[in-house]
């Protein structure tokens, strides 16, 4: 076998078996204080690409409150659906939305704001 | 005859002793426990402020390869193919994890008096599957449960 097939053959193997694949991650300070943003309802299905082939809907319908701010925008949350970043493992996730778009997630757990590659519309219905 | 039927008999009882061995290999991995439809899990609901995980199995595939569930460490149970079980905690932040060749993790939260479903699927390995947690919605983990069997302790 000429060496550099075997040298890819390698690489992809062990890229199947081993870590190598992380959702961006930054820490970041969520001031729950601050939780001004007012509840909404998603008026259509949003299909969000998180990045290394997966993708999450986030579903017509479900009521989104807001849980407090980050300096990338406010953070909410819902029980109407789980919601989960995924790369080599999965992370819960909230979604962050400043002026109205949806910029990335805040991973609770991990305390991280996790950016999307490009911010994103969402049909709101704002809440009572 | 005689002659025919003493040719045969040894194919027969190959044909037996695979079966039997399918039969055995099939068995000891058969999941025993009651179905959550039929004997729901004691107790019914976790102590006042606790929240509860369900973590079960409902692939087949790679039936082989049933890794320990750890909780924040701690091993909590099995990746049985077919299998439920489930533990009470305090609300919190909560780290599930299963090993093969490589460790797989989910983080999530928990509140009070809250139920939190985990699936475990399984995925390809380079020499073993890799067993993957998964948090999946209510509705849908409450759904799988019903014919799955219990596995804790």
């Amino acid at each position: 076998m000429h060496p550099w097939l075997a040298w890819c053959a390698a690489a992809l193997l062990g890229a199947c078996a081993f870590d190598v694949i992380h959702v961006d991650q930054r820490p970041t300070q969520l001031e729950s204080a601050s939780a001004s943003g007012r509840p909404f309802e998603l008026a259509a299905d949003v299909d969000v690409d998180i990045g290394f082939g997966y993708h999450r809907i986030l579903k017509k319908g479900t009521k989104w409150r807001s849980l407090g701010r980050l300096p990338q925008g406010d953070v909410y949350t819902t029980s109407d659906q789980v919601l989960t970043v995924e790369a080599s493992n999965i992370q819960e996730a909230y979604i962050v939305i400043e002026s109205r778009k949806l910029v990335g997630f805040y991973l609770p757990v991990e305390k991280t704001f996790s950016p999307l590659g490009q911010r994103m519309d969402l049909a709101m219905k704002d809440l009572p | 005859m005689a002659t025919v039927q003493g040719k045969e008999m040894p194919k027969r009882s190959a044909s037996l002793l695979f079966a039997a061995a399918v039969c055995l290999f099939l068995g000891a991995c058969a999941t025993s426990g009651p179905k959550f439809s039929e004997a729901r899990p004691f107790p019914a609901t976790p102590a006042a402020g606790d929240g509860r995980i369900y973590v079960y199995r409902t692939a087949v595939l790679g039936m082989a390869v049933q890794p320990e569930v750890r909780i924040n460490g701690e091993v909590v149970g099995t990746a049985t193919p077919n299998g439920y079980f489930f533990v009470d905690r305090k609300p919190g932040n909560y780290e599930i994890t299963t090993t093969t060749e490589v460790e797989r993790k989910l983080s999530l939260t928990l509140d009070k008096d809250q139920t939190r479903y985990v699936r475990l699927g399984i995925s390809m390995g380079f020499f073993v599957g890799h067993v993957y947690p998964e948090l999946v919605d209510t509705d849908v983990g409450a759904k799988e449960l019903q014919d799955l069997r219990y596995t804790g302790k």
